[in-house]
């Protein structure tokens, strides 16, 4: 039994379908249009203990509405969920002592007072025992480097400070679990490292188990283990972040240095890319390594022209994800 | 000029408008009910008299139904500016190739003409049908108290727009903007009819631009004026818009200052 | 256990308080402002009354009298209800969403994570000088059994009040936006209560006695202190109710929020 089951949920919405323009808004004022959207379609996935899962998608993909279902705000319209041992939606007040949720675009914290009294009040909403409340503050603090703004007024801080505040605050009371809706959203390049460091040292020293959506590939390839990608309401991949490369990243790319200006005939199944490099001495050769073997291209380039230096590369996770989405991939 | 802009946020706050439909539906629900209580408790307080110092109960229930019905046309945002100054787009705005004052008005403009058809025009038939009101005491008079029902919107917006400037200096203008509301409430004639008000009062209304915004138009309504006084109370309604807006425009100008020396 | 809810219900009060005092000019500003506010229907019966000397029976202070309770009333409930007030949108921010997440009562989080004071000091200081004002001009011998009388009339009238917002706050599970519903069944009855009834229509009497029952926080506890004339037409019970009134309807109201909760649909974005 896995510590997250999650078996065939789906969820809808209904929307307000406005019409355009004057009569559409005077048709809409006597009689309303409204259409169902399906926001998650029959989504099934297991989480383990431990685990540092990367949960992305497109926008409106139904990661936000999933991660809501996960943490009991949200009833499944069919399907079930089990979190540890609970169902969030109907186990409420006994399930979400174990949980802590980070929403980046929307924060807990009190806008007028300082950071500090956002942090006492949630020590006696959840019931942290002093002792426990020191040792946890005292950690993250020095950890995130919080320090010289907690007794600052949350309206003065950057975002950057803001975001780091509001993951202190998900966590104060010590979850098994923390779920981050876009943690590092407008955070700047040094605060973003920061928090991703942060949240690999809490994961690997306590065993918190994560689940994470981010628009920021850098926040999944350098945090990341695991990576379930989901797009219009279904679930389209589920692994390791490896796996998604061997699976997915099937184009290879050879760049290749010639000692003087050469011209290359056509090679079948090759796209050849001129590179603006050492005054185009420098040429990309791009292909899918089903197609080609890379060898053969090797040896072809090596024994017709006069090659100075030759480099393979594999695609970026980003480039892999982008194609993904936009249906450049066949996914099964 | 071009007005084409102003045009696009005259429909946009038209269209915004009728984004809530149930809410609508109430609002007029609840405009028709206000009307239908006052009325309740004039007919309780004339006891079946026939008039009471000149004014009958039927001027009563027409006053009430035009200066409500006005009211709910003059619906003016007065958070506008101080919304931009709030969230900090108001440095945006004013970099815009248009005058800031101007989308003010139009976007007002398109809230006015949607109340008129929305709000005022199904509250309005409805109290006809179950109150009555009296009729205009002529053509000329009905046309007459259109155009001084226009510069009465004029004068309650100019108040507006001066209280709204004030949001440059002040935290939070919501306060301001009660209080004006209380005076406007009070001394318009809303509430309680301005013949009603005890003599001293009077005076004090003399030297208030309050009377110009829906008593001045109602009282031309039901003939109250004799031509002279039509166009000295419509002069003052102008004086009224001029005053104001010059003093609104002062701070506007005064905070526009503030503004680029803070740096927004 | 309870030691520990007094404790949280303390440090929610701390933080309200704290925020509160971060902007003191207009924190004084803004209470001015609601008795201002609030003092517009007063100010305009006072001109009134004084054209008209007395309505349907009802001079100047015993108009004020019957203001007083629902002012006074007013001003308690809010301290306990502000969240029920802006329950609208507390769910459209997505702040209702954090409540989820936390491991308390949702109602206990919506009552007791804010409180309005500015409200409540306009309003109930209002109320208290309308008392002031009134209450010895009004005929009214008082005794101890007359100041019970009272005090149990304002714990009723606060619980009727409280359950009309916590039944608004949950039809707002059902519907986006209930600002309209709230003007039309709180506000505008609120404003026709400060009257005494008996000079509407039947149909409105019928509404407030029966459907928004503000006649029994204030116009039916009135008679009973005050006994005039338009009593005659009401069942001499009524002056009793207000008690049973609240407890009752806070009961219902309090079952009907626990049916709807669970049709909660998050806001999402």
């Amino acid at each position: 039994m896995s510590l997250i089951e999650v078996n065939n949920i789906s969820k809808s919405y209904r929307i307000n379908k406005r019409p355009k323009g004057i009569p559409g808004m005077l048709a809409n004022l006597f009689v309303p249009k409204y259409e169902m959207r399906q926001a998650v379609k029959e989504v099934s996935f297991q989480i383990e203990k431990g685990d540092m899962v990367g949960f992305i998608g497109p926008n409106g993909a139904g990661k936000s509405t999933t991660i809501k279902m996960l943490s009991g705000i949200l009833y499944p319209d069919k399907g079930e969920i089990k979190v540890n041992g609970y169902v969030p939606y109907k186990q409420r007040k006994e399930y979400v002592g174990s949980i802590g949720v980070v929403f980046g675009q929307k924060s807990q914290l009190q806008w007028d007072l300082p950071v500090i009294d956002s942090f006492e009040l949630l020590k006696a909403i959840y019931r942290i025992p002093e002792e426990k409340y020191r040792k946890n503050l005292d950690r993250f603090v020095q950890m995130l480097d919080m320090g010289n703004f907690l007794q600052q007024p949350v309206r003065q801080l950057s975002l950057g400070q803001r975001m780091r505040a509001d993951i202190v605050a998900a966590l104060l009371h010590s979850p098994e679990i923390v779920f981050f809706d876009e943690p590092t959203i407008g955070v700047d390049v040094v605060g973003k490292e920061t928090i991703r460091n942060f949240i690999k040292e809490l994961n690997a020293e306590d065993e918190v188990t994560m689940l994470f959506t981010t628009h920021d590939m850098q926040d999944i390839e350098k945090v990341c283990e695991k990576l379930i990608v989901i797009d219009k309401g279904e679930k389209i991949y589920d692994g390791s972040l490896l796996g998604i490369r061997e699976k997915y990243g099937t184009t290879r790319q050879l760049d290749v240095e010639f000692a003087g200006i050469e011209h290359i005939a056509p090679i079948a199944n090759v796209e050849m890319v001129e590179l603006d490099e050492l005054d185009g001495r420098k040429k990309r050769f791009v292909f899918e390594n089903k197609q080609v073997q890379i060898n053969d291209l090797m040896n072809f380039l090596l024994q017709n022209y006069r090659v100075r230096d030759i480099s393979i590369s594999e695609p970026e996770i980003e480039g892999i994800i982008r194609k993904i989405y936009n249906g450049e991939v066949i996914t099964t | 000029m071009n007005l084409a802009p102003y045009m696009a946020y005259f429909k946009k706050s038209f269209l915004n408008r009728s984004a809530y439909r149930f809410d609508h539906i109430m609002s007029i629900f609840s405009n028709c009910l206000r009307m239908f209580i006052f009325w309740e408790i004039y007919k309780a307080l004339y006891g079946g008299r026939q008039e009471i110092d000149g004014v009958t109960m039927s001027m009563v229930t027409t006053n009430f139904v035009l200066s409500m019905g006005l009211d709910a046309v003059f619906y003016i945002n007065d958070y506008f500016l101080p919304d931009k100054i709030g969230n900090g787009s108001i440095t945006t705005e004013l970099l815009r190739p248009m005058s800031f004052k101007g989308r003010m008005i139009a976007e007002n403009m398109g809230n006015a003409v949607f109340n008129l058809l929305f709000r005022f025009a199904p509250a309005f038939v409805v109290a006809c049908l179950l109150i009555g009101i009296l009729p205009p005491a002529s053509p000329l008079m009905l046309v007459l108290f259109v155009v001084s029902a226009v510069l009465g919107y004029g004068v309650l917006w100019t108040i507006s727009f001066a209280v709204q400037m004030t949001a440059f200096w002040l935290l939070n203008v919501w306060s301001m903007t009660t209080i004006k509301n209380v005076f406007v409430n009070v001394l318009s004639g809303t509430m309680i009819p301005l013949w009603f008000m005890p003599d001293w009062m009077e005076g004090v209304l003399k030297f208030t631009p309050f009377s110009s915004i829906y008593f001045t138009p109602i009282q031309i309504y039901l003939g109250q004026l004799e031509p002279g006084e039509i166009a000295i109370k419509c002069a003052i309604q102008l004086l009224w818009i001029g005053v104001i807006y010059v003093v609104g425009d002062i701070l506007w100008k005064c905070g526009q200052k503030k503004l680029v020396v803070q740096g927004g | 256990m309870r030691n520990d809810t007094l404790n949280v219900i303390g440090v929610y009060t701390k933080t309200i308080m704290k925020a509160w005092f971060q902007y003191k000019v207009d924190a004084v500003l803004r209470s001015l402002a609601v008795f201002l506010r609030e003092a517009t229907g007063i100010i305009v019966i006072y001109f009134t009354l004084l054209k008209f000397d007395s309505l349907n029976g009802w001079n100047m202070y015993e108009m004020f009298f019957l203001f007083s309770l629902l002012f006074l009333t007013y001003g308690i409930m809010i301290l306990f209800f502000t969240g029920l007030r802006d329950f609208g949108r507390t769910v459209r921010d997505g702040s209702f969403d954090r409540f989820i997440l936390r491991p308390r009562g949702l109602l206990f989080q919506i009552i007791f994570v804010n409180a309005d004071w500015f409200a409540a000091i306009g309003h109930g200081g209002l109320g208290l000088v309308l008392f002031l004002i009134s209450a010895g001009k009004v005929g009214v011998s008082w005794n101890l059994g007359l100041a019970l009388y009272y005090i149990v009339t304002i714990l009723g009238g606060v619980l009727i009040q409280g359950a009309i917002f916590l039944f608004l706050a949950t039809l707002n599970i059902y519907l986006m936006e209930t600002n309209s519903l709230k003007e039309l069944f709180y506000w505008n009855m609120r404003k026709f209560a400060g009257y005494p009834i008996s000079v509407f229509h039947k149909s409105v009497q019928a509404l407030l006695i029966y459907v928004v029952p503000f006649a029994f926080v204030n116009y039916f506890p009135c008679q009973f202190l005050l006994r005039k004339e338009d009593m005659g037409q009401y069942p001499e019970i009524f002056m009793y109710m207000t008690p049973f009134i609240g407890v009752g309807m806070f009961a219902v109201a309090y079952l009907f929020w626990k049916y709807s909760i669970r049709f909660y649909k998050s806001s999402g974005n």
